[in-house]
């Protein structure tokens, strides 16, 4: 009986912490999963980072991501000091002890394989041919 | 043969006979032939022909003896002593190359005498050959790191007590294609004897004495010959390299692709270097048929014009200016010309070195369209038997028969510059066997000496009517040769010397003691034309004039003979050929093919000899093999040939002429008593040719520049700059550019 | 045609003389009591058989090399002998017989401007004693294939007078 009421308070605090059904049934359409946390943080990407210590470690953090990256969205969209938290080499997310910033950093960019903007690499070997350019005609 | 039969049974039985008779003498050897001498290498009997070196004796037994200066096609010179062995009941060990054969002799080729002697020998040489082996060119290939490892001692007893270091001597400069480290030179003396025994040029040579010897050219100067690029391959060492390929590649890095050679009709035949997609080098490949182990300066460094000039997308004329294209819109633009254009009217041109392949495959495309128009650069009188026989237009004695004959006559040509290789072999049969050589042409040096005829047409009517004082030396000769180069046969009268020419082949064949000698020879020039006339090709482009064509295909016709001025001003011209020169520059549209050495391709040579060549490269960027672009073509044109793979195609030819299904050899041509027939049914007026008979290559610079690949070719131009320096002034010291 | 399509069997019956030798280790003396030969000589003899088998049936592999179909059917192979390297005098490459493909999909790597190949057997070098095994080889792997001749270098007579000589055009002119 215990237990049917913690899984009911589960569910319900699952839906609240979504925004009611509509939003936990959008939620579950993008991440394919449900859970409830504590907002750990946010970055400047408006990826939101929750954790949840009921879950079992590996599923207690997680990040959602923001509405602009669509169904598209990519791990590599997690900017390095929250990667840290992410995959368990720190326990103190950036919010709490934030690294510290050199000039030299450069901001972070996703991976950008896959996509129109992606690095194509180019040839840096010297042509072996040289091709005939017709001459301009005069007339 | 059948008629030999009763010969035959009786041979047979003697054979028998005489196998008896040595049972009966229980000799176990078999009798050798009585002129052969015994000798025993290592103990293994051979039987060689008296007078062969001891060292060819054991090339007999399969051992090969180590060697510098002995080179199988040049004179023994016997100084670099790297080719002792010990002979049994000889004090001393002899030099291999220089002993002859004796009876009985026993050589031993790895005894301790021999290999000590030959580790003392490389200690010498070795003490002033520098060690820049990992620098050197040469490395990889070089005869003197082999031997040294195989036959050199480990360590050197030579001490530079007083430091004064190795031997060190100055570089030369003796042209653009040649490198020379002196100071790695081992004087084997091989470059210069090749110099002046088959180059027939006595620019190179020996100074001082000991130490102090010098190869080299006394006073600088260039090396003058065409066939320079030789003394690469023959310098053991790194002493003479080649300037174009220095440091470029390793010879370990290449891959070997044995071809052919088109930048003459002698068909060379060569290994293509390839390395990267790249063609790096071109070394000669043995063919004692045709270009023994030589090839031509052209055709050794000209490579560096496939890389240059070159066609790599389709282009088409839009408003008088050629624009870059796809193949799609090209092949639509093909398509569009040809629906305007009678069929009839419709010509195809093929040039210098189109191989068999497209030309079957064009002439077939066009045939198919409805045009009959199909021709060759190369002009060939046609008033009478024509190009009906093959033996009218083909080098008949075959290279490798020059050397049988007796007396040349050159007619129009200069083959040292035409056919290098060729003259090579007439200079070998002039040292060898005395021939007796006359020219009627342009005094040009052929690097022998020859009576000179003149160069007016009245000398051959002389000749023809039989009253010149010549024609004395060529009756009473056993294998008279008659070459007639293609030069003098581009203009009007072609029909007229042609006939006289054959005139004097028919008096003398009538009269000849051996019936299947071949006299008249024709030296072609371009690599196509005895491919082309073999496949039905009209010579000489004088029909587009007469048929008035509206659409001209070039395949590769780049010796300026269609010209804008010199067809109809409205037709249109499309262009399938590899280089950006004259038929690329007068075309509608252009179609980018294969350089010979980018594709699998036959060609036939001046000797009518079928040859195949490799593909060694990729066809550069959009640019497709010949044969195939002319079967997409026929496709868009609605008239697709029946041939998907290169083998269908070679079967097409071999319906059009037996030849192509043999490739490599000579198939002998008859039928010139019917030619001569043919040629003398239709008296033509007595026309006397006033223009002189004459070659148009006259000098060393005017061989560099042929075809469109050596037009552009940088190494050729400095070639040609060379030359024209050295003709200003001959001993200057001329910037040494690398 | 026939020794090239002969298939040496010899492997088994290596093993089996193993096995014989190696359970018979003790009878060794024995067999040399009861043969009066030793059993080394009786090894000698019997391998002098031939036990070589002839197949006379012309044999196609294709279907079972692996190799896959289209390099099967749209492959020449060139048989020839290695020309010499000029450069060299050595002689030792061109004494047997070798084939090699046609080239195809050879393209140029973009990191380096190397060479990359999509062609499996551009690089596959095999040597033959004689171009008749050459050939066999070839239509076993169902390959058309066609030959090209050896160019044997001509032996020509040369004596070192000749360049000494008084009245013959082989006289020296340059040393």
């Amino acid at each position: 009986m215990a237990s049917i009421i913690k899984v009911i308070g589960n569910v319900r605090r699952i839906i609240s912490h979504n925004n009611g059904i509509i939003g936990s049934f959008l939620k579950m359409f993008r991440h394919d999963d449900l859970k409830w946390g504590t907002l750990v943080g946010e970055d400047k990407y408006g990826n939101k980072y929750y954790e949840n210590n009921y879950y079992f470690f590996g599923k207690n953090r997680w990040v959602s991501y923001p509405q602009s990256s669509g169904f598209d969205f990519d791990a590599s969209e997690i900017p390095p000091e929250w990667h840290r938290w992410m995959h368990y080499m720190t326990d103190d997310p950036p919010t709490k002890v934030p690294l510290p910033q050199r000039k030299w950093m450069a901001d972070h960019t996703m991976n950008l394989t896959g996509t129109s903007r992606e690095y194509v690499p180019y040839s840096t070997t010297r042509p072996k041919i040289q091709s005939w350019v017709p001459p301009k005609s005069s007339d | 043969m059948l008629r030999l039969w009763p010969l035959r049974q009786v041979a047979k039985v003697q054979n028998v006979l005489g196998g008896l008779t040595q049972i009966a003498t229980k000799s176990t050897q078999p009798a050798p032939a009585p002129e052969l001498v015994e000798v025993f290498i290592d103990d293994k009997q051979v039987f060689v022909e008296p007078g062969t070196t001891v060292l060819q004796a054991c090339a007999v037994a399969g051992v090969e003896i180590p060697r510098f200066c002995y080179h199988d096609r040049l004179s023994i010179a016997g100084n670099c002593r790297m080719c002792l062995v010990e002979v049994e009941r000889s004090p001393k060990p002899v030099a291999s190359c220089a002993m002859p054969v004796m009876k009985g002799m026993k050589v031993k080729t790895d005894s301790p005498m021999t290999r000590k002697a030959r580790e003392g020998v490389m200690e010498f040489l070795l003490m002033n050959h520098p060690l820049d082996c990992p620098i050197c060119d040469q490395g990889g290939e070089c005869d003197l790191q082999d031997q040294s490892m195989a036959f050199g001692s480990d360590r050197s007893r030579f001490t530079d007590n007083a430091f004064t270091g190795k031997r060190a001597v100055e570089d030369k400069n003796i042209g653009p294609l040649i490198k020379t480290i002196m100071t790695r030179c081992i004087q084997c003396t091989r470059c210069i004897r090749f110099a002046s025994e088959i180059a027939g040029v006595d620019d190179l040579g020996t100074s001082g004495r000991g130490t102090d010897m010098q190869v080299g050219t006394y006073v600088e100067k260039m090396f003058k010959s065409e066939l320079s690029g030789n003394v690469i391959d023959l310098c053991p060492v790194g002493a003479l390299t080649s300037k174009p390929y220095a440091f470029t590649a390793r010879p370990w890095e290449i891959r070997k692709v044995e071809s052919i050679d088109v930048m003459d009709a002698v068909g060379s035949n060569i290994v293509v270097g390839m390395r990267t997609n790249e063609v790096m080098r071109v070394l000669p490949r043995v063919n004692e048929d045709i270009n023994e182990e030589w090839i031509s300066d052209k055709t050794r460094f000209a490579y560096d014009g496939l890389k240059r000039q070159r066609l790599t997308t389709p282009f088409i004329n839009v408003d008088g200016q050629l624009v870059p294209t796809d193949w799609e819109t090209a092949f639509v633009k093909v398509a569009e010309k040809v629906k305007k254009v009678d069929p009839k009217l419709i010509a195809g041109v093929a040039g210098s070195t189109a191989d068999a392949e497209a030309m079957v495959c064009l002439k077939d495309m066009i045939n198919r369209l409805g045009g009959e128009l199909l021709c060759t650069e190369d002009s060939f009188p046609l008033n009478r038997s024509g190009i009906d026989f093959r033996s009218n237009y083909i080098f008949n004695t075959t290279i490798g028969g020059i050397e049988q004959a007796d007396v040349v006559l050159l007619i129009g040509t200069n083959p040292r510059l035409e056919a290098p290789l060729i003259n090579a072999r007439i200079r070998k049969t002039w040292i060898h066997s005395e021939v007796c050589v006359g020219v009627l042409g342009a005094p040009v040096d052929l690097s022998y000496e020859y009576q000179y005829l003149g160069d007016s047409f009245i000398v051959l009517k002389d000749l023809a009517a039989g009253t010149h004082p010549m024609c004395k030396a060529l009756a009473s000769a056993n294998k008279p040769m008659i070459i007639l180069g293609t030069d003098c046969l581009q203009g009007t009268e072609n029909g007229v010397i042609y006939n006289a020419v054959k005139d004097i082949a028919e008096r003398l064949r009538k009269n000849l003691k051996h019936k299947d000698w071949k006299i008249f020879n024709l030296l072609q020039k371009n690599a196509s034309q005895v491919g082309a006339l073999d496949l039905g090709y009209q010579p000489g482009v004088s029909g587009l004039k007469a048929l008035q064509a509206e659409l001209i295909f070039l395949l590769g016709a780049d010796a300026g003979t269609v010209s804008k001025d010199k067809i109809n001003p409205s037709s249109s011209v499309i262009y399938i050929g590899h280089h950006g020169d004259y038929g690329a520059q007068i075309a509608d549209v252009v179609l980018p093919a294969a350089a010979y050495t980018e594709k699998d391709a036959i060609y036939v040579n001046t000797e009518g000899r079928v040859q195949l060549a490799r593909q060694a490269v990729n066809p550069p960027g959009m640019a497709r093999h010949d044969w195939k672009i002319i079967r997409a073509l026929s496709e868009i044109l609605g008239v697709a040939l029946p041939y998907d793979k290169l083998a269908d195609v070679r079967a097409r030819l071999g319906e059009i002429s037996p030849t192509f299904d043999q490739p490599g050899q000579v198939n002998e041509s008859g039928f010139e008593a019917q030619a001569y027939q043919l040629q003398t049914e239709i008296k033509d007026p007595i026309v006397n040719v006033n223009t002189a008979i004459s070659p148009t290559m006259l000098k060393l610079k005017d061989f560099y520049m042929t075809d469109p690949i050596s037009r552009a070719s940088l190494t050729m131009a400095k070639c040609i700059q060379a030359c024209k320096e050295s003709e200003k002034n001959p001993y200057s010291k001329q910037e040494a550019k690398a | 045609m026939a020794s090239a399509m002969s298939t040496k069997i010899l492997g088994p019956l290596r093993l089996s003389k193993q096995l014989i030798s190696a359970s018979f280790c003790r009878s060794k003396s024995d067999l040399t009591a009861a043969t009066g030969h030793t059993f080394t000589e009786y090894e000698k003899q019997r391998d002098k058989k031939d036990v070589s088998i002839i197949v006379n049936e012309k044999m196609d592999i294709s279907a079972i090399s692996g190799v896959p179909e289209e390099h099967i059917k749209t492959r020449t192979v060139r048989i020839f002998v290695p020309a010499r390297n000029t450069m060299q005098s050595g002689t030792y490459n061109t004494r047997r017989w070798r084939m090699e493909f046609d080239s195809r999909e050879r393209w140029e790597n973009p990191l380096m401007g190397w060479i990359s190949t999509g062609d499996p057997l551009s690089n596959l070098e095999v040597n033959f004693n004689s171009k008749e095994d050459a050939i066999s080889f070839c239509e076993k792997n169902g390959w058309d294939w066609f030959v090209e001749e050896e160019k044997k270098p001509k032996m020509v007579k040369k004596s070192y007078g000749a360049n000494f000589a008084w009245n013959k055009r082989t006289r020296v002119s340059t040393k």
